[in-house]
């Protein structure tokens, strides 16, 4: 049988054992609530969930602009400046080794418990990676091209817009989901920590209430978003990258 | 072998006596941690328009620096080089055309657009560029190729596009850095036949880098030959095998006899 | 000017240096000029002194300890775990054309949303803690041990082969020594996610550990006390992960 054949079968025995383990009480429902019972709360309050989904969603919007729109802009500068790259590169890798969640209740202190303090702990939580992996990305341009393009007379603003900018758009993207997925997830921690709305809210609430099929539901929406923005992003990156070369 | 000073004689046919490109008296030295390394010494020769001149010399030799230095891509620290009695400083599309070892196309645009890039900065329009674009893919046999992207492109083909698009802009000076060198032999002995060809339809001035021996004997009006470095032009071999070149002139004993002098000179340190 | 100093690296860690100095200077001036409330951010003047007193105090100490504990327990678990699990995947080639592909899809869910999860099931005991970091870090290890087994080149192997070596000469010699910087590199991300999980459910919900602290001293606006776990905790991420760096870097000269 075929690799993929067996990881669907066990896909399949996982979803069967999800519904029939608590059923048959080799789990308890408090831990595992069947699978037929978490979706069915998810389709009676939906409107509760969507509701949550969208602030969610609000924020993370504005996350992305902090830590992609300035993860991206300051990991391209960084990458393509030598001087900087190599005086701050290591700074920023070291930085990354600190577990940023401690930063919250220092933030929510600061911006209260609202969605203010979300969208800067999000923001921050991914400009690191974002910056780091841009600034990467950035070096893999081929300085041939530039040169090329100086031989036949181009000025640096037109190195910028017809060189740089274009071969830079892989690097970007790439930046964009690696920063969205750790948005995302900074969203929905934060949400989970401290917070009185949004996805993140609703889990930790029907947990202190012991509600297994909600906290459950909850979960697997914010899974569902997870999955479908990497998937939108990659299909960006396919479609804006026909051209890449399989080095 | 001929002494340095006989090297500044322009060679040119007697109809013209355009001299198209002069470098005089040029060096270069790398500044390191505390020593200067030199790279290039006192280089000096003309060559005449419409000459195909070729540079060729051991690795490391600086002739590809000192194309670099042709093309206004770099300054060297002593010296200067005119076209058309102009000092080059800066990078002259109008005059000098630069084709790369590595075709450095953009990946990002067809064939014709990349062709029709030195265009683009000019900001001619958008129609003029094409038209232009598809007549030198014609002139380089890249007929209906226009639409295709590099990555869908042989080496071969990229080299044709690269050469294309050295030659949009008209320019007298074609300035070739090892442009073949990339690509597996039968492809360069085709795309050498290829250069000569468009040589003769287009009749510029071409300066071709190479490290290849036949490949120089092959191509060139004259053969300028390098030391090792610090480099030096140590020789001054006029080919006179008739054109258009053959592949059959590679077995002959004029071919053999020039081949033989570039290395005698190179190989000896 | 500026191409020359970067080439050294004694003028860059100055340069370095210099701009914490001015870090640290602008973070005492903000508050003490009134630009920011002193209450909502106090300077380096009230912080460090308030981290030494804290660090003074014996329930302080405790906590640190338990945390300690906590990622150690998870860390000492996850890497034999994970390395195993991922040497395995890399020598049948069967289970890893099966496994594979499910692993990078994991990789990619979130594991932190995750933590409800094992507070209902499990409390907010020690252990729940060390289970939460457990399943953060294994698949990285997974993933990383994996890799490492595959980076070994088949001809390094062929050539033992043939000079007759034995498979512990082989693993001894040929794998272990190519897989060390990766495996280094494995463990220095691992930390960080232990690290990272063990601090998140502290803080989530907790009666012990540096987490539940932080999380404490959040909710009564204690400030100085804040800001100064924060300051402790983000310098010991920091020497950890520099340490394990410059072990890999001793283990990885001879890498290309």
């Amino acid at each position: 049988m075929s690799p993929r054949a067996i990881r669907w079968l066990i896909v399949a025995a996982i979803l069967v054992l999800w519904e029939v383990l608590p059923r048959i009480g080799a789990v308890p429902m408090l831990f595992l609530p069947p699978l037929s019972t978490t979706l069915a709360a998810a389709a009676q309050d939906w409107q509760a969930y969507a509701s949550a989904l969208l602030i969610t969603l609000g924020e993370v919007a504005l996350g992305l602009v902090i830590a992609c729109g300035g993860g991206i802009l300051a990991g391209a500068i960084v990458g393509a400046v030598p001087f900087l790259r190599r005086l701050l590169l290591p700074v920023f890798s070291s930085l990354y080794a600190i577990p940023l969640v401690i930063l919250y209740p220092a933030l929510t202190a600061w911006f209260g418990i609202g969605p203010e303090s979300k969208v800067a702990f999000a923001g921050v939580y991914g400009f690191f990676p974002t910056l780091l992996g841009t600034a990467a990305g950035i070096r893999t341009i081929d300085p041939q091209l530039l040169l090329a393009a100086r031989s036949m007379g181009a000025t640096l603003p037109q190195l910028i817009t017809r060189v740089i900018l274009p071969a830079s758009i892989p690097t970007v993207l790439a930046g964009l989901r690696m920063g969205g997925a750790l948005v995302i997830v900074g969203v929905v921690v934060s949400e989970m920590l401290i917070s009185t709305a949004g996805i993140g809210y609703m889990i930790s609430f029907y947990r202190t209430v012991l509600d297994s099929p909600h906290v459950f539901a909850a979960i697997l929406l914010v899974l569902a978003l997870t999955l479908m923005f990497d998937a939108l992003t990659r299909a960006l990156e396919r479609g804006c990258a026909s051209w890449r070369q399989t080095a | 072998m001929q002494r340095m000073a006989d090297l500044n004689v322009a060679e040119t046919p007697a109809a013209t006596c355009a001299v198209s490109l002069r470098v005089d008296a040029l060096s270069h030295a790398y500044a390191g941690h505390d020593v200067t390394t030199p790279a290039l010494a006192d280089i000096s020769f003309e060559v005449g328009s419409g000459r195909f001149v070729v540079i060729v010399g051991p690795s490391g030799c600086g002739k590809s620096s000192l194309l670099l230095m042709m093309a206004g891509l770099r300054r060297p620290t002593a010296g200067r080089i005119l076209c058309a009695g102009r000092p080059i400083e800066t990078p002259d599309p109008d005059r000098i055309g630069v084709v790369f070892q590595e075709a450095s196309l953009f990946p990002w645009l067809t064939a014709a657009e990349n062709v029709a890039f030195p265009l683009a900065l000019r900001h001619t329009s958008r129609a003029a560029r094409r038209i232009r674009a598809l007549e030198m893919l014609k002139l380089v046999g890249l007929d209906g190729f226009g639409e295709r992207r590099p990555h869908e492109l042989s080496g071969g083909m990229k080299q044709r596009v690269a050469i294309a698009r050295g030659l949009v802009q008209d320019p007298p000076v074609l300035l070739m850095d090892e442009p073949f060198a990339a690509l597996d032999e039968q492809t360069r002995m085709t795309m050498g036949d290829e250069l000569l060809r468009i040589w003769s339809q287009t009749r510029k001035t071409v300066i071709f880098v190479t490290h290849s021996l036949t490949e120089a004997v092959y191509l060139a009006d004259e053969v300028l030959v390098m030391s090792a470095r610090p480099g030096r032009i140590i020789d001054r071999i006029p080919v006179d095998l008739p054109r258009p070149r053959t592949y059959e002139m590679l077995g002959g004993a004029g071919f053999a006899a020039l081949r033989d002098r570039i290395w005698q000179q190179i190989r000896t340190p | 000017m500026t191409a020359a100093l970067s080439e050294r690296p004694a003028a860059l860690a100055l340069l370095r240096l210099a701009m914490g100095a001015a870090a640290l200077g602008v973070w005492e001036l903000l508050p003490r000029t009134g630009v920011v409330d002193p209450m909502l951010l106090p300077p380096p003047s009230v912080v460090f002194p308030a981290l030494v007193t804290m660090l003074g105090r014996a329930p302080i100490r405790s906590d640190l300890l338990v945390t300690g504990a906590e990622i150690a327990v998870a860390f000492l678990i996850s890497v034999p775990v994970g390395a195993l699990i991922g040497v395995l995947l890399a020598e049948d080639e069967r289970l890893g054309a099966i496994f594979n592909p499910l692993l990078f899809f994991l990789f990619g869910i979130p594991k932190s949303i995750f933590l409800p999860l094992f507070i209902l099931i499990m409390g907010i005991g020690f252990w729940q803690k060390v289970s939460f970091g457990i399943f953060s870090t294994v698949l990285i290890v997974i993933l990383s041990a994996a890799s490492a087994v595959r980076s070994v080149r088949p001809e390094h192997l062929t050539v033992a082969r043939s000079y007759g070596a034995t498979r512990a000469q082989i693993i001894a010699r040929v794998y272990i020594p190519s897989m060390l910087p990766i495996l280094l590199e494995a463990l220095r991300i691992a930390i960080i996610f232990t690290f990272t999980a063990v601090i998140l459910a502290e803080m989530y919900a907790s009666r012990t550990g540096i987490g539940h602290q932080i999380a404490g001293w959040g909710e009564n606006f204690m400030m100085p006390s804040l800001l100064a776990g924060v300051v402790a905790l983000s310098v010991i991420a920091v020497v950890i992960n520099e340490a394990i760096r410059m072990i890999e870097h001793r283990c990885s000269a001879w890498r290309t």
